[in-house]
């Protein structure tokens, strides 16, 4: 059943996906990141919670500025300019480091429990689709293209999927991104090594598909 | 700076369209997949070039900030890796989940396999190759 989507309007949703989660989360969209910090998710928690104090240590130290400024425009005869001269730049300066510190690269990571619901979410809306498009089925293999072209073999299915899904994980994690992060999310900020990874991937899966086809 | 609701009601909302979108493009269609990458159906090609079409000019209108990025050793020998198993599997790491949803239990293996890869490799560049390879995110 090829009953797809013309491309135009798969261009406009994998855009408007990608344009949602930037919009909303102010982070770039990487599904492999989020297997990753999913998969580690012992490790992530422990960082996210090291964070979590540092920021405690921070709030309790504005605080501390914040009850000292008072006491001192509070305190009789003290000079009306001294909180001036304390307190408001203090807040000058931390406005665009706020500012600042809002960037992608600088943002705090999205928690585990957030990424979860992004691999479980990509779930119930595939499935949706299926549903919604009547193609779901469920079945013991891969569909009559990867078995004309791979395999028809159980064994060597399970194999193929296997050593192909640890390339692409290894893969993914070792170039820093994926066809999301890289592919739509680094290419569509035109960032130079995102341009390369999509080249190299997308070459290297170019040139296997056709030892696939034409030789194998 | 978002909140952890609009930050996890954005990875809702964006990983549902995308696991709609990427089933309704056909992307968890291995037949399809193979096509697209020996160039016998432009389609899905064009709806991923497209796609950075879009997203080149929207970002560019919303300033959307770009992140320097870093070419590190790890990028060139890593995509190769991701580009092989994309073209023999037809996963990349969220096509799988997608393909499951379908109704593909095989996909559950690719699922396993990039699990095992995911891990090693976090293992390997501690204990080897030491790359700051960055992620998604950056």
């Amino acid at each position: 059943m090829t009953n797809y989507w013309p491309w135009w309007a798969g261009a406009g949703g994998l855009a408007l996906v990608t344009i949602t989660h930037t919009l909303a989360t102010d982070r770039s969209f990487g599904v492999s990141s989020a297997w990753d910090r999913v998969l580690h998710w012992r490790e992530e928690r422990k960082i996210e919670r090291l964070n979590d104090s540092f920021i405690n240590e921070d709030a309790l130290a504005e605080a501390l500025a914040a009850a000292t400024a008072e006491h001192m425009r509070t305190r009789p005869g003290a000079p009306a300019s001294a909180e001036v001269a304390g307190a408001a730049p203090l807040e000058r300066d931390s406005a665009p480091a706020a500012a600042e510190s809002t960037p992608v690269a600088i943002a705090r990571p999205t928690p585990v429990v957030v990424e979860a619901a992004l691999l479980v979410s990509i779930f119930l809306g595939g499935l949706i689709a299926a549903f919604a498009s009547g193609r779901f089925k469920l079945r013991f293999d891969m569909g009559s293209g990867f078995s004309d072209i791979v395999t028809a073999n159980p064994v060597v299915m399970v194999c193929v999927l296997f050593v192909g899904g640890v390339l692409v994980g290894f893969g993914t994690r070792l170039a820093g991104g994926c066809s999301s992060g890289h592919g739509l999310s680094g290419c569509g900020r035109l960032r130079p090594v995102s341009l390369l990874a999509t080249a190299v991937f997308f070459g290297t899966a170019v040139v296997v598909s056709f030892l696939l086809w034409k030789v194998i | 700076m978002r909140t952890r609701g609009a930050i996890l009601a954005g990875n809702v909302v964006a990983g549902l369209m995308l696991g709609f979108t990427v089933a309704n493009i056909g992307f968890g269609d291995y037949t399809q997949l193979n096509r697209m990458f020996t160039f016998q159906d432009l389609r899905m090609l064009f709806s991923f070039a497209g796609a950075v079409a879009i997203l080149i000019v929207v970002f560019a209108l919303l300033r959307v900030r770009r992140t320097p990025g870093r070419i590190h050793a790890g990028v060139v020998p890593g995509a190769v890796m991701f580009g092989a198993g994309w073209a023999i599997s037809g996963g990349c790491p969220a096509i799988p989940i997608v393909q499951l949803a379908t109704g593909y239990l095989p996909a559950l293996i690719t699922i396993a396999g990039i699990a095992v890869g995911i891990r090693l490799c976090r293992w390997a560049n501690g204990k080897y190759f030491r790359l700051d390879r960055g992620s998604c995110g950056l």
